[in-house]
């Protein structure tokens, strides 16, 4: 386990108020410094990426995405693709987030490239241990690209 | 935990010694399942090509780790051909490697691998690391399903 203190920014791209303050509390990890960004459509996000160059204090450039799938617009799929294929920010991980459980969205966020799917639990208490456990393999124990 | 029973991990490796630590590592976290061990790139993708067509595909694997360093093909490769081949791409490739250099991090995520492990050298830390990956893989993480026949057994359905 590595003990220095690591900083890494997440990217949060979800719509559901109550998600995003769920999400936010749960992040926070021991051995590293979090900047947590939220956006609330795939087009914001998208939005965001655009400016990590240009303005890369106030927009930093994420080592993580945390993605849901079900928004008003592009949605999570096509945001999903889209930074896939975008030369620029295909290095960075995408973890799915979401409510669906559905066979077909697992299939296909992995066939994206996802670096994992995660399904939203109703209980706070339990999508919080299910945040910790996420946290632990991204910022302890997965190494991630230097900006 | 019943869910660890059903898993199946492809090991890509080809040193002994970490073969066996690894081993050793799933089975304290109760993956019932002993690994499939490749000990090079060409062998994993010799057993994933053979695997991924009809009835057979129920043994893809639900995870791979895989080492960087490995004489012939080595990890890059492998993991640049699994993710351009619609048949194995929706499988998590994590490396597991002693490598830390910034150029093999930045190469492997851009070849979609879906977490860059260092190796530890204590083998607590080992066990410690195994456990967080596996907690994420196996016990928050969605599995694909892989099934036979299934749209020419592509992984993406649209």
């Amino acid at each position: 386990m590595e003990s220095e203190q690591k900083r890494v920014n997440v990217l949060l791209v979800e719509d559901d108020p109550g998600d995003q303050k769920l999400i936010k509390a749960a992040i926070p990890c021991e051995s590293c410094e979090i900047s947590l960004s939220i956006v609330s459509s795939g087009e914001a996000a998208l939005n965001y990426l655009a400016k990590t160059s240009e303005q890369p204090e106030q927009f930093r450039r994420p080592n993580l995405i945390l993605l849901d799938l079900n928004m008003p617009g592009i949605g999570g799929k096509e945001f999903l693709r889209r930074v896939k294929a975008d030369e620029d920010f295909d290095a960075i991980p995408v973890v799915v987030v979401t409510t669906s459980d559905s066979e077909a969205d697992i299939q296909e966020c992995y066939g994206l490239h996802a670096a994992g799917y995660i399904q939203k639990s109703a209980m706070p208490d339990e999508f919080s241990q299910v945040l910790q456990k996420l946290t632990r393999y991204w910022f302890s124990v997965s190494a991630m690209v230097q900006n | 935990m019943d869910i660890y029973k059903t898993v199946m991990v492809m090991l890509v490796e080809d040193d002994p010694g970490d073969q066996k630590l690894i081993r050793m590592s799933l089975k304290e976290q109760r993956i019932a399942n002993m690994p499939i061990v490749s000990p090079s790139a060409e062998d994993a993708l010799e057993y994933l090509n053979a695997n991924k067509t009809g009835d057979t595909q129920v043994n893809l694997p639900d995870l791979i780790l895989l080492d960087l360093n490995m004489p012939g093909m080595g990890g890059k490769e492998f993991l640049r051909r699994i993710k351009s081949d619609p048949q194995l791409e929706c499988i998590p490739v994590v490396i597991l490697t002693t490598s830390d250099s910034d150029k093999d991090i930045l190469e492997s995520f851009k070849l979609q691998a879906a977490g860059y492990v260092k190796k530890p050298v204590n083998i607590t830390d080992f066990q410690e690391v195994m456990r967080t990956l596996t907690d994420y893989w196996f016990t928050i993480c969605k599995r694909i399903t892989h099934e036979p026949d299934r749209e020419n057994s592509k992984c993406l359905i649209s």
